[in-house]
């Protein structure tokens, strides 16, 4: 897709009128352009203007419903996924036994399978694996937070039924010399690690990784190039699930 | 009735004051206070429920769907963010896209398809007639009149139909990027009959 085909989808998306694969692309796109974004913005703003027009009070009873839900329903809290990265990690120094050492092991060498299997693969093998994931019925996908305040964004949409995440990054930053980007899926048990991002590609990373746990977040941190198989550097991006 | 509640939830009202008020009712109920989060409820849910239902359609759906937006609301209610807008475009983007999800989820999406393939020239009428004759509707009402037919076909069928753009190009018999060009034209002079919110 060209530059301003994705330009052209802000009002379609607005409208929600993407198909899932179309939605993603522009989605991993928008955030980081200045113009995209302020359509939409304008966009749904107006579109909330035709919705008011169009009230329909819903019954009496519904309130009574909602609050009852609500009342037993527990919120998400506004950013606690560092703090889960930093239990996860102390959970790991008090019980950092000879299993732990070997699972990490097993993460490193998942890490390198991975990084062997994936890297190098075209664009539209990127898309495919994307849509195949999409297609799933549990198929999730969440933006994660910049927590460094520079520029780029990542999403990672991921099924747990078919085992796989697909990870869209774009607009990166070079990681800093020596470094990498590395991919972790946060278990309340466990952090894992899920793939070491090169940062020779650039602004822009697609990466396809086997993913059979369930995340309770997704997160990435800055590690030595080879990659680490615990976090040792700080979050940049995060997203709770 | 209906119109006196529609009045109070028009556009022109929550411009102000009561967008803020929104805004910090929601981020009351972002720290618990279900007290707050019921007078949010009473000031959003008529527009919440007006575009779950223009696109659901099924009234009993239609309600269990405006149930899940309020449930999410509360939920998600600590990460609003005033800066990206308000709360009630919020809202609104929650409900349409909650309203999407259920539509697109039923295997009746085909049968969906097929049902306004039959009504698609009687259809796009409806939406401009059902806007009631309040000041802020007939504000909407000439904006919407604003829009060329095709481009107010293409956008009603789109985010009332719960189509997705190929889906209206299928429904219109003409190329996507036709259909792609008459939402974004459409949108674009809906914006600027409209204006933002703030």
């Amino acid at each position: 897709m060209s530059d301003i085909d994705v330009h052209h989808l802000a009002a379609a998306y607005a409208l929600d009128a993407l198909d899932d694969h179309e939605r993603a692309a522009f989605e991993a796109h928008y955030r980081s352009c200045e113009v995209c974004h302020t359509d939409v913005s304008d966009f749904r703003a107006t579109l909330t203007q035709v919705s008011s027009a169009m009230a329909v009070p819903p019954p009496e009873s519904l309130k009574d419903r909602v609050l009852a839900e609500v009342a037993v329903t527990r919120q998400l809290s506004p950013a606690v996924v560092p703090a889960v990265m930093h239990i996860d990690l102390a959970a790991r120094r008090r019980a950092r036994t000879v299993s732990i050492t070997l699972a990490a092991a097993a993460a490193v060498v998942a890490v390198v399978i991975g990084v062997l299997a994936f890297s190098g693969r075209s664009q539209s093998t990127y898309a495919n694996d994307l849509a195949r994931v999409l297609e799933q019925p549990d198929a999730r996908m969440v933006d994660l937070q910049n927590k460094s305040g520079t520029a780029g964004s990542f999403k990672v949409a991921w099924s747990k039924g078919l085992g796989e995440a697909v990870l869209i990054g774009e607009n990166l930053p070079p990681a800093p010399s020596d470094k990498a980007y590395e991919l972790w899926l946060v278990t309340p048990q466990q952090s894992m690690a899920m793939s070491v991002l090169d940062p020779a590609t650039g602004g822009n990373v697609h990466r396809t990784v086997k993913a059979s746990a369930d995340p309770s977040a997704w997160a990435i941190t800055v590690e030595p190039k080879a990659g680490s198989p615990v976090a040792t550097g700080s979050i940049i991006y995060v997203a709770n699930v | 009735m209906g119109v006196l509640r529609a009045m109070r939830a028009r556009p022109h009202d929550v411009d102000g004051d009561e967008l803020d008020a929104a805004g910090n009712l929601l981020r009351r109920a972002g720290r618990g206070d279900q007290v707050s989060f019921a007078e949010l409820y009473d000031q959003l849910a008529p527009m919440v429920h007006g575009v779950v239902l223009k696109v659901v359609r099924d009234p009993a759906q239609a309600e269990e769907v405006t149930q899940e937006v309020f449930v999410e609301l509360w939920r998600l209610a600590a990460r609003f963010d005033g800066t990206k807008g308000s709360a009630r475009t919020w809202a609104a983007t929650v409900a349409h896209r909650r309203a999407i999800d259920r539509v697109r989820s039923e295997q009746a999406s085909r049968d969906r398809l097929q049902r306004d393939a039959a009504h698609v020239v009687r259809e796009h009428d409806t939406v401009v007639a059902e806007v009631e004759s309040s000041l802020e509707q007939a504000r909407v009402r000439k904006a919407l009149g604003q829009l060329s037919d095709l481009q107010r076909e293409a956008v009603e069928l789109a985010y009332f139909g719960g189509h997705t753009y190929r889906e209206v190009a299928v429904l219109l018999d003409v190329a996507e990027g036709t259909v792609k060009s008459r939402i974004r034209d459409g949108m674009i002079r809906l914006r600027d009959e409209l204006g933002g919110e703030s």
